[in-house]
C-alpha cells in the first residue's frame, strides 16, 4: 500500500493543484473564509476513508484555513459511537463520514444539517455528474439533501475471465447460470498450486455483512418495476416481503452456493473472501466495488487481469406482489428486463458519505459543508477512486466515461472495460434496489434477518421457519416503532410517495 | 504540637475507617448508579427523540419476550421433550437438593436468611439443570444462558487443573523456572480482542498454521466452524490459552507460601507426593485457590471477545454468549433488551458465585491461621 | 535380572536427597512444561512471523519460516510507525499512562481496604443500607422518569438519608459484616460493562471529562479494586498476627504498621496483583471505546480497529499485538525477581 502512494505521488500532486486551481476560479477572494475554524470530522480507523481524508486535509487547510481533524474509531463500533456522541447532546463530532443507511436515525431526532440549499448553490460539487441513484436516493431523505457521497457501494459478481473461458462458460445472467459456473468450477485447480479450490466465495459469516448477501440475491427475484417498489416491505401495509416463493427461491441459490464453496464459508467475512478471491482460490464471488481495485494491487493479488465484473444477477420469473405467486418476466411485470432476465442492483450499504452535525457552530457546519464538497468534487474524487487505499469506489458519471484515470492506476484495458461496464450497468439501472432505510434497520437487517438465515446455515431452522422467523420478527418491530411511522418512513426513503 | 498530637491519634483511631471508605467510595459511584440506571432500562423501550433520547416505559415486555415471546430461542433455547433419561437425571438432582436442605434444616445451626439463600440457590441451580437438559437432544438447540454456564463450567474447571498442575510443577527445584513462569504468564498479557483475532488467525481452516497437519488426519475439507460442538470448543481453547496463566500466577504464589517446615517434615515421615500434596499444599492453598476460582468465575461469565471476533456468535446461535447477546441488542438500540439480558446474566451469576462463596470459599478459609 | 529392573525402576523414580528430584518424574516434568510453553509461544511466534508477511503471503498461507518460506517485509511495521507514526504513538503514550496510574491507585487503595477486611470488624446496619439502596433508586426514577432536575434530586436524597441515619439507624440491630461487605465488592465486577457503560458515559459527560485520562484513571480504577480487595485480602490474612501485635505494644500507628511491617511481608502477593490489575487495565476494551474519542484513544481500540471494511489486516494487527504485550512481559520479568525474592524473605522471617 505503500508503495503505491509513492508511486502516485507525483500525480497525486498535480491533481491536488488542479484542485486547488479549480477551486479558486470558482470561489474568488474567499480563500481564507474558514480562517481559526476547527472541524471534528469522525470516521473509522482506515486505511480505508480516513486515509484520503486525512491526506487532503492539509490542501483544504491551505486552501480556506479550516482545520481538518480526522477522528477515528474502530470500524464496527462507529455507529453506535456517533449515535452516543449526538444523543446524548455530547455533541464533541462535527461531522463524520458514514454509511447513509443511519442517516435515517440521525435525520428524525434532527441531528443532522438539512444541506439542500447549499448543495444547490455549490457549482464546484457538479453535482449533477454524481450518479443519479446517489444524487437522488443516498444522499437524500424525504426530498431533502443530508449527505454528500463520497463512495459509490453497490453488490457485484465477480469472476475469473480465465476460468470461465476454460470452461467455455459466459458470465452469469441469473442465478441459476451463478450456481451452473459454480458447479463446474467447484474442485477445479483455479491457482495453479496443485490442490483443488472452489466454485463459489461468499461471505456467510453471521454478524458481520451476509445479510447483504442475501438480499442481494433475493433483490432480482423480488423487485421488478423500479427502485419504488421496494424489496423489503409491501408499500401499502409494510408487510415483510420475506414470507413467498421469491425469497424461498433466493434462499435456495444461498443454500446451494455453499456446497460449491469453502467448508467454512459459514465462518467467512468479506475480508476472508476477498483473500481467497483475489489469492485465486475462487472462480466467483459477490462483493462491493473493493475486489475492482484490490485485483490489480500486487501486493495483494495473483489475479491481476484475470477478473471480471458484471452487475447482480437475476431471474426470468419475479414475485408477482397481486397473487404472491411467482410469474414469468413480461414487458409489464418487469419492465426493465434485458433477455428476459429481471436484474435488481442491490446498493447495499450505500457508500461512504458526509454528513453535519446539525448542532454544531454555523460557521464550523459551512466549512465542514466545504471540505466534503472538496473531497467530493472530480479533481480530488476522480483520482481517489482509483486507488485502493483510499477505499472509495466511482460513483461519479465522469469517472467511468474516461479510462484514463484507471488505466494510469494499473488495470488494463479489458479489466477496466469490464469492471466500469458493471458498475454503469447497476448505476444506470432504473431497477436498483435501496438498502433498508427506516429507523432502526439494524435491528431488522443485523439481528432479525442476520441471526434467521444464520440460524437456516447451521441446521437450527429450515427454509420455512427461517422465512416465518425474518416475517414475524420484521413485523414485531414494525409494532414496536409504530406501523404506520416505519410505511411513512420506508415509502419516503424509496421514493413511493 | 499538641494539635498534631491529635490529630495523629484521630488518624489511628479512624484507621478501620479511613482505610475503606475510599474503595467503598469508588465502588458507589461507579457502579450502585450505574446498576440502577440500567435496571431502570430494563423496564423502559429506548427511543431516538428529537434533541437526543427518550425512554419508554413498558414494564417487563422486554423481559417478557426473552421468556416467552420472539426471544426466547435466543436466550433460553429451542426446547424438546424431555426423555426418561433427562427426568431421571433431574429426579437425582432434587432429590439431593432436597436431601441436602433438609439436613440443614435439622442441623439447627443455618438462620432463617441462610435457608432462604438456600431455598433460592437449589430453584436456580435446578431450573438451569431442567433448562440444560430441555435444550439438549434432538431438534433442540441451546440459548446463550446454556451456552455461557457451559463455557463457565468447562472453562473453569479445565483452566484450574491446568493451573494448579502447572503450579505445582513449576515450584518444584527444576532449571530455568524463572524463564517458564514469565513464558507460561505471556498468554494473559495479549488484549482480549487481540486473542481472539489470533485464535482466527490459528484456526483458519484455508491458511491458519495447523491447516497440514489436519489435512494429515483427513480433515482438510471440515470446518470446526460448522458444527455447534467443534466451535464451541475452540472458543474454550482460546478462553483456556488467555485464562489458564491467571489461575497459575496466583496458585504458584500460594504453592510457594505453603509451609515449607511442614512439607519437610511430611517428607521424612516418609510421605509421597499424592500424600504432602492432599495434606500439606491444598489445605495451605484452599482459599487462595478457592478465591482464584470465585475471580475466575465472575469474569468467564462475561466471556464475549472470543465468540464475538472468532465466530461471531455462530454457527446459528450456537457460540454466543450471554454478554454477547446483550452487546448485538445493544448496538441496534435494544437498550432495554439488552438489560434485560445483563440483569438475567447478573442473576444467574449472582446465585451461582454466592452459593460457591458459602459453600466453598467460607470452608476453604476456615482452615486459614488466625 | 528382576533385582536388576527393579533397581533400575528405583533409581529412575527415587530422588537420591529431599532436595533434588529423580530422573523420571523430572523427565516428565520437563516435558509437560516444554509441551505447555509451545502451546504457550507458538501463537506468538505466529504473531511475530505474521507482522513480517505481505498481504498476499498471509492470504496464500500457510507459511512458516522467513526467508525459506516467504520473504519478510517490513511493510506492516513502516506504516504504524512511518505512516501513521503519530497515531500509533498517541494511543500507547495513553495506555501507559492510563494503565500505570489506574493500577497504582487500586492497589493503594484496595490494598488498604483489603487489609482493614481482614483485620477491623465492621457491622453495617442492614437498614440504612436498604434505605441507601431506596433512596437511590427513587433519585433516579425521579430524574429518568419523571424529568425532576438531577442537582434537585441528588439533594433531596442526600437530605433524606441523612434523615435516615440519624433518625432510624441507631434503632436497627440487623447487620452486615465482613463477608457481606467483601462480597458486595467483588459483586460490583458481575454486571457486564455493556449494561453500565452507558451510564457511566453520562455521568463523564455531566462532569465534562469525556476523552480525558482522568475519566479513564477513575473508571480502571474503580473496575480493578475488587480484585485488588479479594487478592490481596488471602495474602494478609496468610500473614502472622502476633508480628503486628508487638508492634502496637511498641506504640506503633495502624498505618505505620501497614506501611512498615504489612505491605513489605505482602511483597509478593503486592507484586502479583499489581501485575494482573495492570494488565486488565491495559488492555481494557468497551470502557476506553465509550469514554475516549481522540486525545485519551488507547491501545486496544487501535487493535480492534485493524479489522475495517477490507477485513482483519492480519499485519499491523500482529505487529501492534507484539508492541503491546512487549512492555507488559519486561514488567513481568522485572517483577518476577521481587515476587521471588519477597517470597525468600518471607520465607527467612517465618
Amino acid at each position: 500500500m505503500l508503495h503505491r502512494v509513492r508511486k502516485t505521488g507525483s500525480r497525486l500532486a498535480a491533481y491536488v493543484l488542479g484542485g486547488v486551481a479549480a477551486l479558486a476560479v470558482i470561489t474568488p477572494g474567499q480563500a481564507q473564509e474558514f480562517e481559526g475554524v476547527s472541524i471534528d470530522v469522525m470516521t473509522f480507523t482506515g486505511p480505508q476513508i480516513a486515509e484520503p481524508l486525512q491526506r487532503r486535509a492539509p490542501d483544504f487547510a491551505a486552501l480556506n484555513g479550516a482545520e481538518v481533524n480526522v477522528i477515528t474509531v474502530p470500524f464496527s463500533d462507529l455507529y453506535t459511537k456517533l449515535l452516543t456522541d449526538w444523543a446524548t447532546g455530547t455533541n464533541s463530532v462535527d461531522a463524520a463520514v458514514f454509511a447513509p443507511q443511519w442517516m435515517v436515525d440521525y435525520v428524525g431526532p434532527g441531528f443532522l444539517q438539512d444541506i439542500t440549499d447549499w448543495v444547490a448553490a455549490d457549482e464546484a460539487l457538479q453535482v449533477d455528474d454524481i450518479a443519479p441513484f446517489f444524487r437522488e436516493f443516498s444522499q437524500q431523505y424525504g426530498g431533502r439533501t443530508y449527505l454528500v457521497t463520497l463512495d459509490g457501494d453497490f453488490q457485484m459478481v465477480y469472476y475469473r475471465t480465465d476460468v470461465l473461458a476454460e470452461l467455455g462458460l459466459e458470465p452469469p445472467e441469473t442465478w441459476a447460470d451463478y450456481v451452473a459456473i459454480a458447479a463446474a468450477a467447484h474442485g477445479n485447480d483455479l491457482n495453479g498450486d496443485g490442490s483443488a479450490d472452489y466454485g463459489s466465495c461468499i461471505a456467510k459469516k453471521r454478524n458481520a455483512q451476509s445479510y447483504w448477501m442475501i438480499t442481494s440475491i433475493a433483490a432480482g427475484y423480488l423487485q421488478s418495476q423500479g427502485t419504488s417498489q421496494g424489496a423489503f416491505f409491501d408499500t401499502d401495509d409494510m408487510t415483510p416481503l420475506v414470507d413467498n416463493p421469491a425469497f424461498e427461491a433466493a434462499l435456495d441459490v444461498y443454500l446451494e452456493t455453499t456446497q460449491f464453496a469453502p467448508p467454512d464459508e459459514t465462518n467467512l467475512d468479506v475480508g476472508d473472501t476477498r483473500a481467497l478471491f483475489t489469492t485465486g482460490r475462487c472462480a466467483l464471488t459477490l462483493d462491493w466495488g473493493d475486489i475492482g481495485t484490490l485485483a490489480i494491487d500486487p501486493e495483494t493479488s495473483q489475479v491481476i487481469d484475470k477478473v471480471g465484473a458484471v452487475m447482480l444477477p437475476g431471474s426470468r420469473q419475479v414475485l408477482d406482489r397481486d397473487s404472491g405467486e411467482m410469474v414469468e418476466c413480461d414487458s409489464e411485470i418487469c419492465p426493465h428486463a434485458v433477455n428476459g432476465v429481471n436484474r435488481a442492483p442491490f446498493a447495499a450499504f450505500g457508500g461512504w458519505s458526509g454528513g453535519i452535525n446539525a448542532a454544531a457552530d454555523d460557521q464550523v457546519k459551512r466549512a465542514a459543508y466545504a471540505f466534503f464538497s472538496y473531497m467530493s468534487q472530480p479533481a480530488q474524487s476522480n483520482h481517489d477512486v482509483t486507488v485502493g487505499i483510499t477505499g472509495f469506489n466511482p460513483y461519479r458519471i465522469s469517472q467511468f466515461e474516461t479510462l484514463d484515470n484507471w488505466l494510469a492506476a494499473g488495470m488494463s484495458e479489458t479489466a477496466a472495460d469490464s469492471y466500469l461496464g458493471a458498475i454503469k450497468d447497476s448505476l444506470n439501472s432504473p431497477n436498483m434496489v435501496l438498502d433498508l432505510r427506516i429507523p432502526r434497520n439494524q435491528a431488522y437487517q443485523q439481528v432479525v434477518l442476520d441471526t434467521a438465515i444464520a440460524r437456516l446455515l447451521a441446521g437450527e431452522i429450515d427454509k420455512a421457519q427461517a422465512m416465518q422467523a425474518i416475517a414475524a420478527g420484521w413485523s414485531e418491530l414494525n409494532e414496536e416503532e409504530g406501523t404506520d411511522a416505519q410505511l411513512a418512513f420506508y415509502r419516503a426513503s424509496i421514493g413511493a410517495d | 504540637m499538641r494539635q498534631h498530637q491529635s490529630f495523629a491519634e484521630w488518624i489511628d483511631r479512624a484507621a478501620g475507617q479511613i482505610m475503606i471508605w475510599p474503595a467503598v467510595l469508588i465502588l458507589l459511584a461507579f457502579s450502585i448508579f450505574p446498576l440502577l440506571v440500567s435496571a431502570y432500562l430494563t423496564v423502559t423501550r429506548f427511543r431516538l427523540a428529537p434533541g437526543g433520547f427518550e425512554l419508554r416505559y413498558v414494564g417487563w415486555l422486554n423481559f417478557k419476550k426473552l421468556l416467552f415471546g420472539s426471544q426466547q430461542y435466543h436466550l433460553l433455547g429451542t426446547f424438546s421433550a424431555l426423555t426418561a433419561t433427562d427426568w431421571l437425571i433431574f429426579a437425582l438432582a432434587a432429590g439431593t437438593a432436597a436431601w441436602l436442605f433438609v439436613g440443614a434444616v435439622r442441623s439447627g445451626t443455618v438462620g432463617t436468611v441462610g435457608l432462604i439463600g438456600r431455598l433460592i440457590a437449589a430453584a436456580v441451580l435446578l431450573a438451569l439443570l431442567l433448562l440444560a437438559l430441555a435444550v439438549t437432544g434432538d431438534g433442540a438447540f441451546p440459548g446463550t444462558l446454556v451456552v455461557t454456564v457451559f463455557y463457565v463450567l468447562a472453562g473453569v474447571s479445565v483452566q484450574f487443573l491446568l493451573g494448579l498442575g502447572l503450579a505445582l510443577l513449576c515450584a518444584q527445584r527444576i532449571l530455568g523456572r524463572s524463564v517458564f513462569r514469565v513464558v507460561f504468564f505471556i498468554p494473559l498479557t495479549v488484549t482480549p480482542v487481540g486473542i481472539a483475532y489470533l485464535f482466527r488467525m490459528l484456526a483458519d481452516v484455508g491458511k491458519g498454521p495447523l491447516t497440514p497437519l489436519l489435512a494429515a488426519f483427513g480433515l482438510g475439507e471440515v470446518s470446526w466452524a460448522a458444527d455447534p460442538w467443534s466451535a464451541r470448543l475452540v472458543v474454550l481453547i482460546g478462553d483456556t490459552w488467555q485464562w489458564t496463566p491467571f489461575l497459575f500466577l496466583i496458585l504458584l504464589a500460594a504453592v510457594e507460601n505453603q509451609p515449607r517446615d511442614q512439607v519437610e517434615a511430611a517428607r521424612l515421615d516418609g510421605a509421597g507426593d499424592w500424600q504432602v500434596f492432599r495434606d500439606v499444599t491444598w489445605p495451605a492453598i484452599a482459599p487462595v485457590a478457592a478465591t482464584v476460582v470465585l475471580i475466575r468465575l465472575i469474569e468467564a461469565f462475561k466471556i464475549i471477545d472470543l465468540p464475538n471476533i472468532l465466530t461471531n456468535g455462530g454457527p446459528g446461535i450456537a457460540t454466543e454468549s450471554l454478554t454477547l447477546h446483550a452487546f448485538i441488542a445493544w448496538r441496534t438500540q435494544d437498550l432495554g433488551g439488552s438489560a434485560a439480558v445483563g440483569y438475567t446474566l447478573l442473576a444467574v451469576a449472582v446465585v451461582c458465585c454466592v452459593s460457591f462463596f458459602h459453600f466453598v470459599v467460607r470452608r476453604a478459609r476456615a482452615h486459614e491461621r488466625p | 535380572m528382576t533385582d536388576h529392573r527393579a533397581g533400575l525402576w528405583r533409581r529412575l523414580t527415587e530422588p537420591k536427597s529431599l532436595d533434588r528430584m529423580a530422573p523420571l518424574p523430572a523427565l516428565l516434568t520437563y516435558a509437560a512444561l516444554i509441551a505447555w510453553s509451545v502451546v504457550v509461544l507458538f501463537p506468538l511466534y505466529w504473531l511475530l512471523i505474521t507482522s513480517f508477511k505481505l498481504p498476499v503471503q498471509v492470504n496464500d498461507g500457510p507459511d512458516y519460516l522467513p526467508f525459506l518460506d516467504f520473504q519478510p517485509s517490513l511493510h506492516a511495521w513502516e506504516y504504524l510507525f512511518v505512516t501513521v507514526g503519530s497515531d500509533t504513538l498517541r494511543p500507547y503514550v495513553n495506555s501507559l499512562v492510563v494503565a500505570l496510574a489506574s493500577t497504582v491507585l487500586a492497589t493503594l487503595i484496595g490494598s488498604l481496604a483489603a487489609y482493614a477486611l481482614v483485620r477491623v470488624r465492621y457491622r453495617v446496619k442492614l437498614g440504612a443500607v436498604l434505605a441507601f439502596l431506596l433512596i437511590l433508586a427513587g433519585v433516579v426514577v425521579g430524574v429518568l422518569r419523571f424529568g425532576i432536575d438531577w442537582r434537585v434530586a441528588l439533594a433531596a436524597g442526600t437530605a433524606l438519608m441523612l434523615l435516615v441515619l440519624l433518625t432510624l439507624a441507631p434503632r436497627l440491630r440487623t447487620a452486615v459484616g465482613n463477608e457481606d461487605i467483601q462480597f458486595w465488592i467483588i459483586s460490583n465486577r458481575i454486571l457486564p460493562p455493556v449494561v453500565v457503560v452507558l451510564p457511566i458515559y453520562m455521568m463523564f459527560q455531566r462532569l465534562g471529562l469525556l476523552d480525558t485520562h482522568v475519566a479513564l484513571i477513575a473508571t480502571y480504577t474503580a473496575v480493578n479494586l475488587p480484585i485488588v480487595v479479594w487478592l490481596m485480602r488471602d495474602f494478609f490474612a496468610s500473614i502472622p498476627v502476633d508480628l503486628e501485635e508487638s508492634a502496637q505494644l511498641d506504640g506503633a500507628s495502624r498505618f505505620g504498621i501497614v506501611f512498615t511491617i504489612v505491605l513489605p511481608l505482602a511483597r509478593a502477593g503486592l507484586a502479583a496483583t499489581f501485575l494482573l490489575v495492570l494488565i486488565l487495565a491495559w488492555n481494557e476494551y468497551l470502557l476506553a471505546l465509550f469514554l475516549s474519542t481522540a486525545d485519551a484513544q488507547t491501545m486496544p481500540l487501535l487493535v480492534a480497529a485493524q479489522n475495517a471494511t477490507r477485513g482483519p489486516q492480519w499485519w499491523t494487527m500482529s505487529a501492534l499485538i507484539l508492541i503491546m504485550i512487549a512492555p507488559v512481559i519486561a514488567l513481568t520479568a522485572l517483577l518476577q525477581r521481587a515476587i521471588a525474592r519477597g517470597l525468600i524473605v518471607g520465607a527467612v522471617k517465618g
